[in-house]
């Protein structure tokens, strides 16, 4: 069993240079026009943050359920982690975008909108920063525990390294569910300050969910193509397609129900968000993301035939990384940007972050082993069967 | 109509799948198999295949075109009332209700299905050749008019795999 990823240099290379091209174009279009640039660095960090966290509850999920089957796959959820903390610097570095990103940071839009004076005790910069900090806080202690058991069961072994796994996991979800619902109510739904939605937080914890097990099924399949992970075998794809199959159901329904009590209630407050949404050119936007996130997968990965084939699960997988961003795109640009707008700004930032963000995960996964050699459920992984 | 058969019982879900393997590859017909748990090797080895989730698609289909086609008309064509403002084709509020009653409609479809497939109706008389298969026991069930000449060789064939018991048994439907 192949136990050492072997990070190319080539790898490193091509990530690097496009985190570097990237930063060129970052910086260009910070001076052409702040407020775009803006948007798109919140949105570039907070999707890949997003996948970090939801890679991260995936392998907690598969603590909780003592599921044997992903024992083998659970250094690539771990190296998909490792982003959190830079996705924490980034954040911060909001501070100096407040202006352009969240409306209800201008002091003279406070001083003549009730509705911003009720919500600032709670929403107002300085705060604002302290929950950020505290949650990043939170998930790199919590996700930097589960990473040290986990390395240290494979250099002592023995169940007391998994028992511990299982009881931190238990501490993540519930503080995740409660500090990332909180931070998507700060950082995406706070664009627009006076409509407020309470599944929002559970759409997108879903989301991060999703995207990150696509991410892991993703990352396994390459990784598989390149002469790792030899004993993939249809029964990992099968359980792969359930978890994305599942997820995108979740995501569609919260979705739906978002938008239907709004349509139907149709109060002017609620109903503004998604004017905004259906106008100015966004309305395709806003099927497309319907379609990729939920359709697809749903049709898709349904008959047997197709959510066992490798190629179908990769393509899939693929296409759920662009409808994470396209998803992301529909709540942050029009409340930021106004339009539609599409080009060298958001492909530039894209590779930007796609590159830093590939370069951690390389260089955290040929960090360990590849497959956790004395995971208590290694051989299950293995030799998993399911009909 | 022929009631006799050769009951094999087993302790070990292993036994019996040992048995399946070497009864089917001596040539040996496997009438039935009754576990305290499905084995899904045991249902795969004796060739069964179902289309019964094709079925239960098809079903869904219909109930989710049928719930649309019929609030469609109720609603736009039939008796179209303006209520809020909203089109008379409320078409995200009727998603809901498709949903719930393409659910009704599967659940009680595939129950029909099932039942007509598997011959099964209220107050039908059931069959079973041990009782101790719904405990803990894996039976094994063979046709003996079928081999009435091997029967000898059957039997020790299940006891070398390790029958803890093997007899010969009228079967009538009890009540």
């Amino acid at each position: 069993m192949e136990t050492k990823f072997n990070l190319s240099k080539r790898f490193q290379y091509i990530t690097l240079s496009m985190a570097a091209l990237g930063l060129i174009v970052i910086v260009i279009s910070f001076f052409s026009d702040p407020d775009r640039a803006w948007a798109n660095l919140l949105l570039n960090n907070y999707m890949f943050l997003s996948i970090a966290i939801g890679a991260s509850f995936f392998i907690a999920i598969q603590y909780i359920t003592q599921s044997g089957w992903s024992a083998m796959f659970k250094r690539i959820g771990e190296a998909l982690m490792a982003y959190i903390p830079y996705a924490g610097i980034i954040m911060l570095l909001v501070f100096f975008g407040m202006h352009s990103l969240y409306h209800w940071s201008h002091p003279e839009a406070l001083a003549v909108d009730p509705l911003l004076q009720h919500k600032s005790p709670y929403l107002n910069v300085p705060f604002f920063f302290i929950r950020m900090v505290l949650f990043f806080i939170a998930w790199m202690v919590m996700t930097k525990l589960m990473r040290k058991a986990s390395l240290a069961e494979d250099e002592k072994g023995g169940l007391h390294f998994f028992e511990k796994s299982e009881m931190l996991s238990k501490i993540y979800i519930f503080l995740l569910a409660l500090t990332f619902s909180l931070g998507t109510f700060d950082w995406i739904m706070s664009i627009e300050p006076h409509w407020f939605s309470t599944i929002f937080s559970l759409k997108n914890l879903v989301a991060a969910f999703q995207h990150g097990s696509a991410m892991i099924a993703l990352s396994v399949i390459l990784l598989h193509r390149r002469g790792y992970f030899k004993e993939l075998n249809k029964s990992h794809l099968l359980d792969f397609s359930r978890y994305i199959f599942m997820l995108s159901i979740i995501w569609g329904y919260f979705g739906f129900s978002q938008f239907m009590l709004i349509w139907y209630g149709n109060i002017p407050e609620e109903t503004e968000y998604f004017y905004s949404r259906w106008n100015h050119g966004f309305k395709e936007i806003f099927y497309i993301n319907y379609l990729i996130n939920w359709f697809i997968p749903f049709v898709f990965l349904l008959p047997q035939v197709l959510n066992k084939n490798m190629k179908v699960v990769m393509t899939i997988c693929i296409l759920l990384i662009a409808g994470q961003y396209i998803d992301l795109y529909e709540q942050i640009f029009p409340g930021v940007v106004h339009a539609p707008v599409f080009g060298l700004p958001e492909i530039g930032f894209f590779v930007g972050f796609a590159g830093l963000f590939l370069f951690i995960f390389g260089k955290t996964l040929a960090a360990a082993p590849l497959i956790p050699e004395r995971h208590p459920y290694l051989e299950e992984s293995v030799h998993h069967h399911v009909h | 109509m022929n009631n006799h058969f050769v009951v094999g019982v087993f302790d070990e879900e292993a036994q019996l799948m040992a048995a399946v393997n070497e009864t089917q590859k001596q040539g040996f017909q496997i009438q039935e198999i009754y576990s305290p748990y499905p084995v899904y090797e045991a249902i795969e080895a004796m060739g069964k295949k179902t289309r019964f989730t094709f079925a239960a698609f098809l079903f869904g289909l219909f109930g989710a075109l049928g719930v649309l086609a019929f609030m469609y008309y109720t609603a736009v064509i039939d008796w179209p009332i303006n209520y809020g403002g909203k089109p008379t084709n409320a078409f995200p509020s009727f998603l809901v209700v498709t949903i719930v009653i393409t659910i009704l409609v599967v659940t009680i479809a595939s129950l029909f299905t099932f039942s007509a497939r598997a011959k099964i109706y209220p107050g039908k008389a059931y069959v079973l050749p041990d009782p101790r298969s719904t405990d803990d026991k894996f039976v094994m069930v063979f046709d003996k008019s079928a081999n009435d000449s091997e029967y000898q060789r059957l039997a020790e064939l299940l006891k070398a795999e390790g029958a803890v018991e093997v007899y010969e048994k009228n079967i009538e439907p009890e009540n």
